[in-house]
């Protein structure tokens, strides 16, 4: 399966402006040809909402991938699984599990919600737990896990409490404080907290959350692998989910669920139900029927990769935390706005604030704005509206009230022209005197 | 049928005299052609077995491939087509979401509906496989009990043949929920649709004692193990007129393997795969629910952002993941459609050599085949010699394995239980497929290996376990 990288050496006879000190890390060069088949000339600093692969890693998919098609029968027999438990052993290691068994592959975190929820349902359903039993989730969770509680827990008879943070966030405390206050609405009236979904970044140690009477506590951690430091068992939730095509550059698509070993856990199930249903959600999770597997079979290929960068995933982590961060300023600096948390507080995203002279006053302005950057200036970045709360002191900049952000990310593959390209069209509008709901959509 | 093995032979020996002498203009053997041509030669009206050749020259050519019915096969055309679409999306994802996934998954199901005689596009979603479109449609039944809507103790009805992992979906989603599962005994060896009418009748009798409704009837269209072509409108018609409240076919071998018009069939669910028989890349199946109240109140398990609009719309989105698998169903209709009568062409041909095949067999080993030749789809259950001492299922995995490891063919084995009194009883079957792939070799391949093991007295307790 080890895809022969034909380009080992090559990158001697190409012009460099700096001598290279050693070839033990992967070069600028060589990083550019990973990532060669992203569209050219469009700045994408997108890298939060679908991620990035790299040629190589690419490569070693399809290998797999032809593996099954030339014979799909000796691959479901003799491969398969030995593939994925390849796989779950770096991810174990990775963040530090006990177990392969709390260790399982799913499509994605969406998948993963689904998964803990359907069981929270169930627990409803069958009188396991009291109607009105409550569930705690941030406000600003991904909007389909809010779905997939309302399909889950609301229609179980399940109430839910949304916990409001402060955004821009300031510090740890605020959000401790809200939690606190939330914790004690869900469980009035002689109820119990049967789940607790919040993220990595609002995630303390969950042995806090027990102590405020939380039975379960699930980690909504999309974006954290090949991000922040993933270490489960310092992190103490039930469950904690990663997408591992965000940051940890697998294909399109594959995340993992961890499940803390515990009984509640081993009643967790995958809803695709198939010949593995009862044998433990990794081992259900690892045939779901006729599919294509490959993008959780890649894992082992990943590690080769991220290993060429110097400091392996974490020198790959600090070093997009420390280029964000250095972006953020700039454009905040340029357009004269602010950024939307504390450095501290962002892995390899950040949020900066828009100039308000855009007139960003709407969720329709937020998808105007980035439709027009990504059609007339080839800028790709999600924007969001940021409604101000009554009463809440909103952040100004010299025109008005900033109420558009834009989520910034670095991946390896950017550059810092990727960030002055949005930071002069930015520029460029305000300079134009054009507003949200006046800007022209290709 | 002999006329169609005969012009397969043929056709199978002008593939090794075609070096050189192409009948194709588009063929680059043409260019080894020592007389220079005038004219280039007409295009031929259909797909050439020398194309056939190339289209499927990734398969391992070491082994005969008779087992299309598990996995399925994809064609180069289609997989390079859908490469450019993985492609496209890796270019710039942001962009392809927002521009042409949509788009692209409508244009896949209008050609689904088409196909299938449904009324309207709503009706038709996409979804990964046959798997899924069961945990859907009995996610819904679990509901109806959660939600008061079914009593305890109501039914639902399956086939004893029901595939495995359905059979698993019905005990997670329906027995968990407290309702009560009937299963409908079938005979194999059958000999006629009306053993299976009866049984089925039965069952509904059974199903509806001691004031039971009957919530769901779940029927295969073609079994998985043993392999029969069911009586699908028929049984659906018995269930009207029972007053089981809701009917799922479950086609896993559906599209290019049997006739499938919802409209003649008459089922409120009806599921098929498009990558065992319809050439698409694993994978991709389509899941028919007739409009209706209840059918509003589908869902995907995997909940995302457009819960509550429709499962079909459900379905187009659910969360980051590679969906060129269901993008690809207008290259896959080009290519189905270079063959001779589209896809019931291949249907025919591949019915008509599956059977050819199986009597080849049978009459090579004394054995005989598991259904009369009409209940038969692509697939075909052929008895193996009774000397082979298949005992068991266990039996039949180990036998599978040494078939593929010693003689490279690759063939799911049945194992059936004999009946009180039987002598030197067949306990054995093979369920061999025919796609536009396979050649004659492939049958003899098997057909030879078969006739050395019983030659070496070989029995399955001589394999290790």
């Amino acid at each position: 399966m080890e895809h022969e990288d034909p380009r080992n050496g090559e990158s001697t006879h190409r012009s460099s402006k700096k001598p290279k000190i050693s070839s033990k890390f992967i070069s600028e060069p060589e990083i550019r040809d990973e990532f060669s088949h992203h569209q050219p000339h469009v700045a994408r600093i997108n890298n939060g909402s679908f991620g990035s692969c790299p040629g190589s890693v690419l490569a070693a998919q399809r290998q797999w991938q032809l593996q099954f098609l030339r014979q799909p029968d000796a691959f479901y027999f003799n491969t398969l699984r030995k593939g994925i438990t390849a796989s779950w052993k770096i991810i174990m290691d990775l963040i530090n599990a006990d177990h392969v068994d709390e260790v399982s592959l799913v499509d994605n975190v969406t998948t993963a919600a689904a998964i803990v929820l359907q069981q929270i349902g169930r627990s409803f359903a069958e009188g396991k737990f009291q109607k009105n039993d409550t569930v705690l989730m941030l406000h600003c969770v991904f909007q389909a896990v809010k779905k997939s509680i309302q399909a889950y827990v609301t229609r179980a008879g399940g109430s839910v409490i949304e916990v409001r943070l402060p955004f821009p966030v300031n510090s740890e405390e605020e959000i401790i404080s809200e939690l606190k206050k939330s914790i004690e609405k869900g469980k009035s009236n002689g109820r119990k907290i049967r789940l607790a979904i919040i993220d990595h970044i609002t995630s303390m140690p969950s042995v806090v959350f027990r102590a405020e009477g939380i039975e379960q506590v699930l980690v909504d951690a999309a974006h954290s692998i090949g991000s922040v430091k993933v270490d489960v068992k310092e992190v103490g939730a039930d469950f904690y989910v990663s997408n591992l095509h965000k940051w940890f550059f697998c294909p399109p698509s594959v995340a993992f669920l961890y499940c803390k070993k515990t009984n509640l856990s081993s009643a967790l199930h995958h809803p695709v139900v198939s010949h593995e249903y009862g044998n433990g959600l990794h081992i259900e999770s690892a045939w779901i029927g006729t599919r294509d597997y490959s993008s959780q079979l890649v894992v082992p290929a990943v590690l080769e990769f991220v290993n060429r960068f110097e400091g392996g995933i974490d020198g790959i982590m600090k070093r997009n935390h420390d280029e964000v961060v250095k972006m953020g300023k700039m454009l905040a600096e340029s357009w004269g706005t602010n950024l939307g948390s504390p450095p501290k507080m962002c892995a390899g995203m950040m949020m900066v604030g828009l100039p308000s002279r855009l007139c960003l006053n709407s969720d329709e302005d937020a998808v105007r704005l980035r439709s027009h950057l990504r059609d007339c200036y080839e800028v790709e970045v999600p924007i969001f509206y940021q409604v101000l709360k009554d009463g809440e002191e909103g952040v100004r900049d010299k025109d008005g009230f900033i109420t558009g952000y834009a989520r910034i990310s670095h991946q390896v593959y950017n550059t810092m022209e990727d960030y002055e390209k949005f930071r002069d069209a930015i520029n460029q509008l305000v300079e134009d005197g054009k507003t949200c709901k006046i800007l022209w959509i290709e | 049928m002999a006329s169609s093995l005969r012009t397969h032979t043929q056709t199978n020996s002008n593939t090794s005299a075609m070096n050189g002498t192409s009948a194709s203009a588009s063929d680059p053997k043409s260019q080894l052609s020592k007389k220079p041509r005038l004219h280039a030669p007409p295009q031929p009206l259909f797909i050439t077995p020398s194309d056939v050749l190339f289209e499927f020259s990734h398969h391992l050519p070491s082994i005969a491939r008779i087992n299309n019915g598990s996995f399925g096969c994809c064609p180069s055309s289609v997989l390079s087509a859908q490469q450019q679409l993985q492609l496209q999306w890796l270019q710039q994802p942001d962009h392809f979401y927002f521009n042409q996934l949509q788009t692209r998954i409508l244009q896949s199901r209008n050609i689904i509906k088409d196909m299938i005689n449904a009324d309207h596009v709503d009706e038709v979603s996409i979804v990964d496989n046959a798997t899924t479109s069961a945990a859907i449609v009995l996610q819904q039944i679990a509901w109806g009990f959660a939600e008061g809507r079914f009593r305890p103790g109501d039914a639902a009805v399956m086939l004893h043949y029901a595939y495995g992992a359905v059979k698993k979906s019905v005990e997670a989603y329906v027995t968990r929920a407290g309702g009560y599962v009937i299963e409908v005994p079938l005979p194999f060896p059958v000999n006629s649709v009306d053993e299976i009418v009866q049984e089925f009748r039965e069952a509904l009798e059974r199903g509806k004692q001691n004031g039971r409704r009957v919530r769901l009837a779940v029927i295969d269209h073609v079994t998985s193990m043993p392999s029969v072509v069911i009586p699908v409108k028929e049984l659906v018609r018995i269930c009207r007129e029972e007053g089981v409240d809701r009917v799922f076919v479950d086609a896993a071998h559906g599209i290019g393997c049997v006739d499938v018009d919802m409209k003649q069939i008459g089922a409120d669910f009806y599921t098929s795969n498009l990558h065992k028989w319809f050439f698409c890349p694993p994978s991709v199946a389509f899941l028919y629910c007739r409009r209706s109240t209840e059918s509003s109140d589908l869902h995907h398990p995997v909940v995302s952002h457009e819960y509550g609009n429709g499962l079909a719309i459900e379905s187009a989105w659910i969360g980051t993941r590679d969906y060129s698998a269901q993008l690809v169903v207008p290259k896959v209709l080009e290519f189905i459609n270079r063959f001779e009568g589209g896809i019931d062409g291949i249907k025919k041909r591949n019915h008509e050599a599956v059977v050819d095949m199986g009597e080849m067999l049978v009459k090579a080993w004394g054995t005989h085949l598991g259904c009369p030749p009409e209940m038969c789809s692509s697939m075909v259950m052929v008895g193996l010699p009774a000397c082979l001492g298949i005992s068991s299922d266990q039996d039949t995995l180990k036998l599978r394995t040494y078939l593929r490891d010693k003689f490279g063919v690759e063939v799911p084995i049945y194992y059936r239980a004999p009946k009180d009194g039987e002598v030197g009883p067949v306990t054995g079957y093979a369920r061999i497929s025919y796609q536009v792939y396979n050649k004659v070799d492939d049958y003899y391949k098997f057909r030879d290996a078969i006739i050395q093991l019983v030659h070496n007295a070989f029995t399955c307790a001589s394999l290790p376990t």
